[in-house]
């Protein structure tokens, strides 16, 4: 080794003395730890700097572990999907028959939302079910892989290659006896061709179609009458008048969505014109239809056919009506019929029946009022439900003689939905192979040989035709999730198809109609195809059948004391989604109830069963457990709770289809209500959805029905709600301003208010300011907002036992306020949301400042300072505010303490159910999941105000209307609701409140001078009664009163 | 001593039997030093186990949540605040016994005021839990605490009547602490003098501050209790309009009524004297100090009982009149649909019977001064009172402004009660052993009183009152 010695400095190597000091010292800063005089080593002074860092060590050392959850980013990116950025694909939901043209919002590989397709015939419309749709993809009781029945349950199948041989074989050898696809209504051209393919390929497959709810009545109707063996579609936005016998159009009959778009135009209220189309509704039960019509009768479920034969008899129709005892529903008749026939064909009479004579004679109505081509269209026919009732029963009767060999089994759940759900499964079991392609193991999966799950519909390729040529497609939104395959992919593989799966089938099928890729891309895109303008046709009506339909109806069996009427709710429906939490969280529209079915009697009724005293109503009004009935039609019986529903027809008790599902079906649907469909009645043609006699017997039992609201008319507190007759309105334009002066008129009036009403300085509310307005003329109810604001802001489940007790989440709720005589109550749905007063009660009240107010109109809520002292709850005069009472998303500070809550009976699984990872995946990002113990409440959608406004920013323009819907806003099938910037002088909801609306406008309590940020425009019905059960006479406060004050405040001003 | 200061013996004494300074140590004394009796032991430990039942409801409630108790989206308040202002309330006797009696010098005082601080004291203790424990997220109630911090940082607001009630009620508490235990310090030396065990002597020595008892001491402990009594007389008025102002200040009809604050501290009082008369009976009954808690001191209080009463039930009326006065329907409909009938019109009934009519009773003198009368009476007042809090608060809110909102029928669960169940535990518990380890009474103050108001020295006066003027004349002509 060399002996050259390396040196760093001259200091090095000429070993100075200093060099040799700094050396031996080499970290010359001192420690902040001094030594004192005595040599102590840690000195007084430095105690402190020892205990603030052992403290600080400490806290660090023994805080709680915080889980970590890895975020991996892409490795090679997709160039269309930005973490964060979500992006929107056109498809269509399709539930059996149902079909909505819908836009999925997708954010980092998930859908997490579902829009209407402003493009399609719904235009931009959705429905409750639409809405909660998206939860369904994440359901955990879907099934996740093909299985095969070994001994009593069953067994996952390796692979679908390996099922397809087994069914194959099953298939040869079931040559010679019938083979049946048993499917609810299918409307997809491709899958229907593909059907077809297999029928080509096995000559004994028949095709048969099953619908839970059976439309058999009309369908049956129109090829009597029109030779048409389907169903019309109807224009009611080209009626003046609209009468329904019980046609729930706008809450569950064929297309609620599409009617009531189209109805709503037909009630918006132009104030300089006011003009509406007036509506009759006959019914037996309350529906959310019934809630909308001017005029409503009810009469005994018996009576339909009398009562339509009377109508048709006032129409100019030669028969001899049967005689209406009930002098109400006679007068009721005799005008409908009178407007029916003055509107020259701008008419329409729909029915819920499913007799067919019933809807022979509602043709025969049509036609005589030249409805038939105007508002009956048969150029355009509706493909919602295609099932024969007669055909099934066929097919059941085939099963149990055994000329069947092999049922495949699609979106139809017969063991749970057809009347003799047994004697279904015992014809099943004689069929040698049977496959169902159920998401889930329901009630008739469960008793199949296979079960090769379907798709959810946001994972599939498809296309649906919902009214003839109005083309949907749909494509997938994400992945599959599980081990699913299309149905039709199965039925090709079967009929030894060269095509290799659906996909392949469906796009090929496209492209060579469309002519190409690019216009089949365009129409993915779009997500619709729908011809430029409507096809609008008569048919020429074949009176023949008349007679014997008449014959028969007046013939019909009178009814019992007491009749039942089976009906869909309109969040439940059919019982298809019972397992979506979202939906049997939504409180029905008219009994505010969720969670279950239950026995609608009417007040009247309700005193046969211990509800006479006003004690007793008192008792029933605060407590949910209710007398439970016990009811009894042809040896079957069932008990329900009732619940009381002013407006009921005395003889009616209502009872919802789709409750009572089996434990596998989840947890969510698991001991909700009680399965009605027993019930159901079988007249030789159709199935029967009224019982005409039925024994009732008050039982000893009580059970729990809970209900989000408990009281149920607003009495007379027009603050409130404000409604009028067209005929007042039109005569007093300033009949609502009165009626506000008569309460503000004092205190500055309708513009003076903000400044006059307070002792306190009045600030300037430059630059953006939110508001909304709510049209109480338009909302029908439905209750698609309030799902649509559930998906959107992760508002939490919280199950029955929790609703029970009134600790239910929602930040929109529609209120439902019946008015007037009780005997035969109007009905006003009130939607209702945090109001973001400007002078907000909350607001001032909180101690820590947790809930404030943004320069934009906002009313906050800081989740994050929440302590939940809940005096802000207290303080809001609209209840809107909402607290976690236990910890409903995990997100708690204690870890695991759902469980026992669970086992406590507190909690119901559906909470666990929420909180599988599987189910988190529908939580919208953008919005934060809400912890145990603080307050939440409406925030205008603030995620979606922000991104509209960043939007605008990097345009560099000013925000625009269109930019910016809240979900709600968005859901809406009617829009009844408006928002935007109200200091936007082009804004809609500037021009509502200041010029279209503003003769309606009005703020909830506005007296008490919270200064709300939310109108809304009061309801106005189409009819010559005093509607509301306010006061009669308003003073005439006056409008020369108000222009003083406006002429005060202007001088005070200077 | 000067005779001037005669008191007439139409006056009832204020100490009974012919006590001298020593037996008024003895017999105050006696009960600290000798060993806890059976009662008090069964007493105790009764306390404890609702303690610690209180401590298990409050665990549920903390674990699993609000949702424990049956409070639901309308009534966001019931037990808890109820419980809150009921035992606020009640901690009002103390401080006016002590300070505002003082001010007046009222010399009866002096057998109460000692139980009755300490009462105080451990009730504003109880009430102060219920605002903690009724938060959603207890573990951040510091957020209430207006310091520098990095949260933000997370200020106050200090427009919140409920972070008043945080400055009011913790002032009120240091005050009433610090007047309690100034009081103590002379008796606590006395207790120090006497003690034979080594860990007595230490503790009590610790507690007297090094008392001496020299004329400096008195006259600095005179005057800090002169200080303090000036401090607490606006706290006593001042704490329960605070209270008050949760509701007054808020919109919700019921609640906003500028009638609250005068009608809350005149309920504060109601209740707190008859708590008072709750313990002090069962006090001087067990320690025997009938002679030093006397019949009139029963009586006296009694008086108040029946004036405060009166006043409150003079504020239900006028809440009632006003409600129709004012014509808002709200406010009408609250009053007369949905407090005096409706689901809870039994509970406005029950504080109506309770608070307003049976005290009444009380304007017959033998009822006054029956012992058993008046613990009944105690009992009653005090669950009035409770009704009075839960009726302003439920019946309130329960149906407010939008019928779509009223409530379903609230009912405590377990949970709710036993949180009441255990601050009564904590009560009690701090009672009994304040009763076993210091002295109820105020030994010094009582043998400040005893020479003028004591019967002992009354009965000296005997002779004197007999005597004529001249004679008196004479024999106390060189007495200055």
């Amino acid at each position: 080794m060399s002996k050259n010695k390396y040196w760093q400095s001259f200091g090095q190597l000429n070993a100075t003395k200093a060099y040799t000091e700094d050396a031996a010292n080499e970290f010359k800063e001192e420690l902040p730890f001094e030594m004192d005089d005595n040599g102590a080593k840690t000195p007084r002074r430095d105690f402190l700097k020892y205990l603030g860092f052992s403290t600080a060590a400490a806290t660090l050392a023994a805080s709680c572990e915080i889980p970590v959850k890895k975020a991996i980013p892409f490795l090679n990116k997709p160039a269309d999907i930005v973490p964060g950025v979500a992006n929107y694909y056109a498809t269509t939901f399709v539930l059996d028959g149902d079909v909505i043209p819908v836009v999925a919002k997708v954010r980092d590989g998930r859908p997490i939302k579902i829009e209407g397709n402003e493009l399609g015939f719904t235009k931009g419309g959705t429905s409750q079910r639409v809405q909660a749709s998206v939860l369904s993809l994440y359901d955990t009781a879907r099934v996740r892989f093909p299985m095969e029945k070994t001994g009593e349950g069953f067994k996952e199948a390796p692979t679908y290659e390996a099922v397809d041989k087994k069914i194959a074989a099953a298939l040869t050898a079931a040559a010679g006896k019938q083979i049946v696809l048993l499917t609810s209504t299918i409307n997809s051209p491709t899958v229907l061709t593909v059907i077809d393919e297999f029928k080509a390929k096995y000559p004994t497959a028949k095709h048969v179609t099953y619908d839970a709810v059976s439309y058999s009545g009309i369908i049956q109707a129109n090829e009597v009458s029109y030779g048409k063996k389907g169903i019309p579609s109807y224009h009611f936005d080209a009626a003046d008048v609209i009468v329904s016998f019980g046609a729930d159009f706008l809450g569950t009959w064929l297309n609620p969505v599409d009617f009531a778009k189209q109805y709503a135009g037909k009630r918006k209220i132009n104030e300089k014109n006011p003009t509406m189309s007036r509506h009759f509704q006959f019914e037996s039960m309350y529906s959310l239809t019934g809630a909308s019509a001017d005029e409503r009768y009810t009469h005994k479920p018996s009576e339909l056919g009398a009562a339509l034969l009377a109508l048709y008899a006032k129409v100019g129709g030669a028969v001899t009506a049967p005689a209406i005892a009930d002098k109400r529903l006679a007068a009721g008749i005799d005008a409908a019929a009178k407007e029916l026939l003055a509107a020259g064909g701008n008419a329409v009479v729909v029915s819920g029946s499913n007799d067919v004579n019933a809807q022979i004679i509602v043709n025969a109505i049509n036609d005589k009022i030249g409805a038939n081509g105007k508002t009956v269209n048969y150029g355009t026919m509706l493909n919602y439900r295609k099932g024969v009732d007669a055909e099934f029963e066929q097919l059941v009767a085939d099963m149990n003689a055994g000329a069947v060999g092999a049922v495949f089994i699609h979106g139809a759940n017969p063991v749970y939905t057809y009347r003799d759900g047994k004697k279904f499964a015992d014809a099943l079991k004689k069929v040698s192979l049977s496959v169902s392609f159920n998401e889930r193991e329901d009630e008739t999966t469960a008793e199949c040989k296979f079960i090769l799950p379907d798709h959810h519909y946001l994972e599939s390729w498809g296309d649906a035709e919902a009214k003839s040529g109005y083309l949907s497609f749909i494509q997938p939104t994400i992945h599959p999730l599980f081990k699913t395959r299309a149905f039709a992919t199965s039925l090709l593989k079967w009929s030894g198809s060269t095509v290799a799966d659906y996909e392949t089938y469906f796009k090929a099928y496209w492209i060579s109609k469309l002519g190409g890729q690019i216009a089949f891309d365009q129409a993915l895109q779009d997500g619709v195809m729908e011809p430029a303008a409507p096809v609008v046709a008569g048919a020429s009506f074949n009176g023949a059948a008349l007679t014997d339909a008449v014959a028969k109806l007046s013939a019909a069996k009178k009814g019992g004391k007491h009749e039942l009427v089976i009906y869909q709710k309109v969040s439940i429906g059919d019982g298809k989604m019972a397992n979506n939490p979202w939906l049997q969280e939504m409180p029905d529209p008219l009994t505010r109830a969720c969670w279950d079915n239950y026995a609608i009697v009417s007040p009247e009724t309700a005193k046969e069963f211990g509800y006479a005293t006003q004690a007793e109503l008192d008792e029933y009004e605060v407590n949910p457990p209710k007398r439970v009935l016990k009811i009894t039609a042809a040896g079957k019986s069932i008990e329900l709770p009732l619940i009381i529903v002013p407006g009921t027809n005395n003889s009616t008790i209502a009872v919802a289809t789709g409750y009572g599902r089996s434990e596998k079906v989840g947890r969510a649907a698991k001991g909700a209500g009680q399965n009605i469909y027993p019930f159901v009645g079988f007249n030789g043609a159709t199935y029967e959805y009224v019982v005409a006699d039925v024994a009732v017997e008050k039982t000893d039992k009580m059970y729990d029905v809970v209900q989000m609201q408990t009281h149920g008319t607003y009495d007379n507190r027009v603050e409130v709600v404000k409604e009028t007759s067209l005929a007042v309105f039109k005569k007093d334009p300033k009949y609502f301003i009165n009626e506000r002066m008569a309460e503000i008129g004092p205190y500055g009036g309708i513009d003076g208010l903000e400044e006059k009403g307070t002792l306190y300085p009045v600030f300037d509310k430059p630059g953006i300011k939110w508001g909304m307005s709510l049209d109480l003329n338009l909302c029908n109810g439905c209750g698609a907002c309030v799902v649509a604001c559930s998906a959107e802001n992760n508002v939490s489940v919280v199950g029955k036992t929790q609703v029970g007790k009134y600790h239910d989440m929602h930040w929109l709720r529609i209120d439902r306020y019946f008015s007037g005589d009780m005997e035969n109550p109007d009905v006003v749905f009130q939607p209702m949301m945090c109001q973001h007063c400007d002078n907000a009660p909350c607001e001032n009240v909180c101690p820590v400042a947790a809930t404030n107010h943004s320069s934009e109109g906002l009313n906050q809520m800081t989740y994050n300072r929440c302590i939940g002292t809940r005096y802000c709850a207290n303080n809001c005069p609209y209840k809107v505010r909402r607290f976690n009472w236990h910890d409903w998303n995990g997100a708690d500070s204690f870890k695991d303490n759902q469980n026992p809550l669970v086992e406590y009976g507190r909690l119901n699984e559906v909470t666990l159910d929420m909180n599988d990872d599987l189910t988190r995946m529908v939580l919208n990002p953008d919005v934060t999941v809400r912890s145990r113990g603080v307050i939440e409440k409406c925030s205008f959608c603030v995620q979606r105000l922000q991104e509209a406004k960043l939007t605008a920013k990097k345009d560099s323009r000013p925000l625009v209307d269109s930019d910016i819907k809240t979900a709600c806003q968005q859901a809406c099938p009617t829009n009844a609701i408006v928002f935007g910037n109200v200091n936007d002088k082009e804004s809609a909801i500037n021009k509502v409140r200041t010029q279209e609306g503003y003769n309606r406008n009005y703020y909830v309590l506005e007296q008490i001078h919270v200064l709300p940020n939310v109108s809304y425009l009061a309801k106005v019905r189409n009819t010559d009664r005093t509607v509301g059960n306010h006061e009669e006479g308003h003073e005439a406060h006056g409008e020369e009163k108000h222009e003083e004050k406006k002429e005060a405040a202007t001088e005070a001003a200077h | 001593m000067s005779l001037l200061r005669y008191e007439s013996q139409v006056r009832e004494p204020l100490v009974d039997g012919h006590k001298t300074y020593h037996d008024v140590t003895e017999d105050i004394c006696k009960p600290v030093e000798a060993a806890p009796t059976r009662l008090w032991w069964i007493g105790f430990i009764i306390s404890v186990a609702l303690l610690l039942f209180g401590a298990v409801s409050l665990y549920k409630e903390v674990v699993y949540g609000t949702g424990m108790w049956n409070l639901n989206k309308t009534i966001g308040w019931g037990w808890d605040i109820t419980n809150f202002v009921w035992w606020v309330g009640i901690g009002h006797a103390g401080t006016l016994i002590s300070a505002i009696l003082l001010l007046f010098r009222q010399g009866w005082r002096t057998g109460v005021n000692r139980a009755a601080e300490a009462m105080t004291i451990f009730a504003v203790i109880c009430a102060g839990q219920f605002p903690i424990w009724h938060m959603g997220r207890v573990w951040m109630a510091f957020f209430v605490m207006p310091y520098p911090n990095t949260r933000g940082p997370l200020w106050v607001n200090f427009n919140s009547p409920l972070l008043w009630d945080v400055f009011a009620i913790s002032t009120y508490f240091t005050v009433s602490l610090l007047f309690w235990y100034s009081g103590l310090i002379p008796d606590m030396a006395t207790l120090r003098d006497r003690a034979k065990k080594k860990w007595a002597k230490a503790f009590y020595g610790v507690a007297s501050f090094g008392w001496t008892g020299s004329t400096k001491h008195w006259q600095r402990h005179e005057s800090l209790s002169l200080v303090l009594a000036g401090l607490s007389t606006p706290l006593v008025l001042s704490v329960h309009t605070i209270v008050s102002f949760d509701f007054a200040t808020s919109v919700i009809p019921g609640w906003h009524t500028t009638i609250f604050p005068p009608y809350f501290v005149a309920g504060a009082i109601f209740s707190g004297f008859a708590m008072v008369q709750t313990l002090m009976l069962v006090t001087r009954k067990i320690m025997n100090l009938e002679d030093y808690i006397t019949i009139s001191h029963i009586e006296n209080m009694n008086k108040v009982i029946v004036l405060t009463g009166s006043i409150v039930g003079c504020a239900y009326l006028t809440e009632l009149f006003m409600a129709w006065y004012s014509a808002v329907k709200y406010e009408q409909d609250i009053f007369f649909k949905y407090r005096i009938a409706g689901p809870y019109g039994w509970s406005y009934w029950l504080m109506m019977t309770c608070n307003v009519i049976t005290p009444q009773l009380f304007w017959s003198k033998k009822l006054r001064r029956n012992i058993a009368f008046t613990f009944l009476m105690s009992i009653v007042v005090n669950v009035g009172m409770w009704f009075e809090r839960f009726v302003i608060i439920v019946s309130s809110l329960y149906r407010d402004y939008l019928p779509s909102s009223w409530s379903v029928y609230y009912r405590p669960t377990i949970w709710e009660v036993g949180f009441y169940l255990g601050s009564f535990g904590l009560f009690f518990t701090c009672y009994f052993l304040f009763s076993k380890y210091f002295p109820v009474i105020a030994i010094a103050e009582i043998k400040h009183v005893l020479k003028k108001n004591g019967e002992s020295y009354k009965e000296q006066m005997d002779g004197i009152e007999e005597q004529s003027v001249e004679e008196f004349a004479h024999e106390h002509a060189h007495a200055h």
